[in-house]
């Protein structure tokens, strides 16, 4: 339903929206030309829809190799004059980043906006991270929406400011505003010039003299923040007590202020541009705030900025006192700066400052008598899932290899390979691509003593996002490692977008794909093929591998099982109830609870595996495993177990 | 016996400290246990604190005199050779077989009789590529079994895929092996009180056990690569002094001595080297490469190798008096350095060996 409003072309009309949808229809309405991105949560539906509306829009979005380039793409079609979007998550800005300071220091021409999806909580995230540090370091300002509605004006008024001062502008989303809906009113499209051209007189570089540049175009816009509709003040003109937020935040001050009934006494000011400050604006307030107490997610960002405001303003905010992370009085159950926040955590924390007692809220125990819990699920692979093979694979190579061999992570579904569900594998976990840098190190050891066997594992999307380089200095300084190419054919883990490996786009045109075998051997390094379903073939394949010098790469190739099972017509596996004996075994559940595939399940009143077959993909992965045989396909396996 | 996490001290006992046999009985059954180019390694921990896995391994302890009864239906009298009714010279009369096997084929020749009679359905033998390490093979026609031929001197963990021919529904197996497993199987035969599912020792209803005074780690097959300059190999001979290997182009010679850094450390605590549990027991005769040392030990293996005779199949003579001594001086010698590494404290223990089996093998045991 919401794809087909953000097609609309009835303006004034209200549609619910998520944030990213509406970021999306922000984009288009401010004229959007070009997008670029990588996949990552919680902003990875922006490019998708993007994508699914180029032609309509007469704009192109691309999933690019990784967001260095995607930045540097936005930044090209900004200097050929057209409106451009850049796209990450928190991680991926940090990709980004070395360009981004230069583009920063260069400036832009047409409108460039870059959203950055943050994610409090780390919902799906290797890591909690707050971007707009690293946009303060960029010196580029910094909106934050706190509703989907706020969050596509903003995106438009972002492209007026970037054009204005020639500097890109960040979006900062978090997963609560990118992924929750709300009321959106459609807009106009607005017509801007859709024709590239790098003009004569137009020239984008680096010097140090742009530096001072920057500092005049942050103080102007510093002024302008002032008169932005976006910062807004809610609750008594005379407020002795204001919390200041941003973001969602700002919904959950309004909420836990609200519902301790401190309507009268507290207000809420709310920051919809971050960076630069809004300074005459917060100054007002804290001058006759005694208590100011900063709610906002991640870093205490705000609450640092705005204490050195009121640092160098103290002569005229005293007395004035400051709670929030730094004090400890805004904290979550995992202490301050930790998690996400809600409106509970504001109003315990707000109670705490105020000294008052914490009514205890009974909307959601209410919620919860309508609505029991659903089921507990470990994280863990899918079933059916070929990294699961894969790591069972690999699990059993470096045991029957016997010198202690050293599995290196990285970031895909495969990540998941930390939990019991990849049997705790992985001994590093870093950045996208990492594993093949650290085997990098690791595989020149030899000369202190090192002796272990060194498997770095990617993904097909992270092998073309940032591994390549990592093959190339493998290669030339002999570094003795195992890549193991984890290729199910899609990034699985952002929701199977495309990549160069595919052959087909973002806007769903039909590409020639690259092989990844055709890179590694371009390099002249050798490759080998596999099937990780074929369990024993993969084990040869890796402890073969591991037995020699040098860079090697064994791709193990399966399509994701959430895409083969959509087009599959493989027969039923079911557990043969005469050939299960249970707990007679020996195996001790080996197909529930070791190799632990979500399909195969007890069956408590039998004592027995049981195949729960609307879980199953029917990979047939654990007829291969189970001793007794007793896991059988109706009709045969169709192939070598 | 100590019965807490008996999976976690074969681990430790057994697999981690280098005693493992390789025999590949518990890699077949277990799903924790696998095996690749000769190596056992657990691959998880199976987290039970009761496992057949120690229970059938022949380097835990045993309980030789009920093996004894188990097997044989008494004790033994003869505390060298074990078990046994006769000792003979034996060769095959098939041509085939005789060129293919090692001396005087009689493996080949008993194991595909069994087949070609029906009393057996197949046989569980390696079969080696290229003379690399050689590979567990369920043989179930006469041609499967001659193209298995041949002796290799690496540990295969050939009995890893006993349980395959079990999930494939075969029974009444030969089981072709060296004296470790067949005690392996012996010992699982033996087991009482657990599940009877997967005990597909049970499934062996001959076996015939190889001489073996030790076997070699997997690296000799490389040195023999490097020894006969890359050459396709096609008969390795380990003789007294010399290694004969016998390549396309030729016979290369290698002293025994440069070997022994290749023989496997359990070895050295085995003493058991010519397969006392078995049906029949098959070596060299160490004199004459056209015949092999055979030894009858069950009534099975009396009435197996009769009918083969009478099949035309095989020929046997008496052992000559004068070479009897020398077999029994071997075997004796290689039961009391094992014997004196324990006294010793050579870091092994003895592995369930009663008193007067001790008492036996230090006495030199009795003639007969």
């Amino acid at each position: 339903m919401s794809f087909l409003s953000l097609q609309s072309n009835e303006p004034g009309r209200s549609v619910l929206m998520t944030g990213n949808e509406a970021i999306t229809r922000g984009a288009i309405e401010a004229g959007l030309s070009y997008a670029a991105s990588y996949p990552g949560s919680p902003t990875s539906e922006i490019l998708a829809n993007l994508g699914r509306l180029a032609k309509e829009y007469n704009l192109y979005a691309e999933w690019s190799v990784n967001e260095k380039i995607a930045i540097e793409e936005a930044a090209a079609a900004s200097f050929a004059g057209l409106r451009s979007l850049c796209i990450v998550k928190q991680n991926g800005l940090n990709v980004a980043l070395d360009s981004l300071v230069s583009i920063a220091i260069s400036g832009v021409k047409a409108g460039m906006v870059l959203v950055v999806g943050d994610d409090p909580g780390a919902h799906s995230s290797t890591n909690e991270e707050d971007s707009r540090l690293l946009c303060k370091v960029v010196h580029i300002p910094i909106f934050e929406p706190s509703t989907p509605e706020e969050a596509k004006q903003m995106t438009i008024a972002a492209y007026e400011l970037s054009e204005k001062f020639r500097l890109p502008v960040t979006l900062r989303c978090v997963t609560r505003i990118s992924h929750a809906s709300g009321n959106v009113t459609i807009g106009e499209v607005q017509n801007v010039n859709k024709v590239a051209a790098f003009a004569k007189e137009d020239r984008f570089v680096t010097h140090i003299a742009y530096h001072q540049m920057q500092e005049v175009k942050l103080a102007k816009i510093r002024q302008i923040a002032d008169t932005l509709p976006f910062n807004t003040y809610t609750g008594p003109e005379e407020a002795k007590i204001i919390i200041i937020a941003s973001g969602p935040s700002a919904l959950y001050a309004g909420e836990a202020v609200s519902t301790l009934g401190l309507e009268n006494e507290v207000g809420v000011l709310k920051l919809g541009i971050t960076w630069p400050l809004p300074e005459k604006f917060l100054l007002k307030y804290m001058k006759q705030a005694e208590k100011v107490i900063f709610v906002e997610e991640i870093e205490p960002f705000n609450e640092d900025n705005v204490m050195a405001l009121a640092a160098q303003h103290i002569m005229e905010i005293y007395p004035i006192q400051f709670y929030g992370q730094k004090s400890g009085h805004v904290a979550g159950p995992k202490g301050p700066g930790l998690g996400e926040m809600d409106p509970d955590i504001v109003k315990q924390s707000l109670a705490r400052v105020l000294g008052i007692e914490n009514k205890v809220t009974v909307v959601r125990s209410s919620l919860n008598l309508e609505m029991p819990d659903t089921p507990g699920r470990e994280m863990a692979f899918c079933a059916g899932c070929p990294h699961r093979a894969s790591f069972w694979a690999m699990k059993s190579a470096v045991a029957l290899d016997g010198r202690n061999g050293v599995v290196l992570g990285d970031i895909g579904c495969y990540s998941l390979a930390l939990m019991r569900t990849g049997w705790s594998l992985p001994k590093t976990m870093h950045a996208m691509g990492s594993s093949a840098g650290i085997a990098n190190g690791l595989g020149k050891l030899e000369r202190f003593g090192f002796k272990q066997p060194v498997i770095a594992v990617v993904g097909d999307s992270t092998f073309f996002h940032s591994t390549i380089p990592a093959l190339v200095n493998a290669r030339y300084t002999s570094a003795t490692f195992l890549l193991v190419v984890l290729d199910n054919e899609t990034t699985a883990m952002t929701g199977h977008q495309p990549h160069p490996g595919m052959s087909n786009n973002a806007m769903g045109e039909i590409v020639e794909g690259i092989h990844i075998e055709d890179v590694v051997k371009g390099l002249n390094l050798p490759v080998v093929i596999q099937d990780p379903y074929d369990i024993k073939g993969s084990t040869e394949a890796v402890y073969r591998l591991l037995q020699t010098e040098g860079t090697k790469v064994l791709v193990l190739r399966r399509a994701c099982a959430l895409v083969a099972a959509k087009a599959s017509t493989r027969p039923r596996v079911y557990v043969n109830q005469g050939l299960c004996i249970g707990d007679d075994c020996g195996c001790n559940r080996f197909c529930s609870a070791t190799f632990t595939c979500p399909a195969t399940i007890w069956d408590l009143q039998k004592g027995k595996a049981m195949i729960d077959e609307v879980v199953c993909n029917r990979c047939q992965v654990c007829v291969s495993l189970c001793p007794q045989g007793a896991i059988q396909v109706e009709g045969g396996t169709d192939f070598d177990c | 016996m100590e019965q807490s996490l008996l999976s976690l001290r074969l681990k430790q006992e057994v697999i981690e400290s280098g005693n493992c046999t390789r025999c590949g009985l518990c890699v077949g059954m277990c799903p924790y246990i696998k095996t690749l180019n000769e190596r056992i390694a657990f691959i998880h921990d199976c987290g039970r604190e009761d496992g057949n896995c120690y229970r059938i391994c022949p380097r835990t302890p045993s309980d030789w005199p009920e093996l004894d009864r188990q097997v044989f239906g008494q004790e033994r009298e003869d505390h060298i050779l074990g078990h046994y009714q006769e000792v003979l010279y034996a060769r095959s009369l098939d041509k085939n077989i005789a060129q293919g096997g090692q001396y005087g084929g009689v493996v080949s020749s008993l194991a595909s009789y069994l087949i070609d009679s029906g009393e057996s359905q197949a046989a569980i033998l390696t079969k080696s590529e290229d003379y690399g390490p050689p590979k567990p093979f369920i043989a179930r026609t006469r041609e499967e079994v001659l193209s298995c031929a041949g002796s290799n001197y690496s540990a295969s963990p050939t009995l890893s895929i006993l349980n395959d021919g079990l999930r494939q529904g075969l029974d009444n197996l030969v089981a072709v092996g060296r004296p470790c497993q067949i005690l392996a199987i012996r010992k699982m035969q033996g087991l009482t009180e657990v599940p009877e599912h997967n005990l597909s020792a049970r499934k062996v209803n001959f076996s015939i056990g190889l001489f073996c005074f030790w076997s070699l780690e997997t690296e000799v097959y490389a040195f023999l690569k490097v020894k006969t300059g890359e050459r396709e190999i096609k008969k390795v001979d380990i003789q007294v002094k010399y290694a004969v290997v016998t390549t396309e182009e030729g016979e290369v010679q290698i002293p025994v001595d440069e070997f022994r850094d290749f023989i496997r450390p359990t070895c050295h605590h085995c003493f058991d080297p010519t397969a006392e549990f078995a049906d029949v027991s098959v070596g060299s005769t160490e004199y004459d490469p056209e015949w092999n040392t055979l030894i009858i030990r069950s009534p099975k293996g009396q009435e197996v190798v009769e009918k083969a005779r009478a099949a035309g199949l095989l020929e046997t003579k008496p052992y000559p008096t004068e070479r009897l001594p020398l077999l029994r001086n071997a075997v004796l010698n290689k039961k009391r350095r094992v014997l004196d590494g324990v006294a010793n404290d050579k870091g092994y223990e003895y592995w369930g060996l009663s008193p007067a089996y001790s008492k036996g093998i230090e006495e030199g045991g009795e003639e007969r």
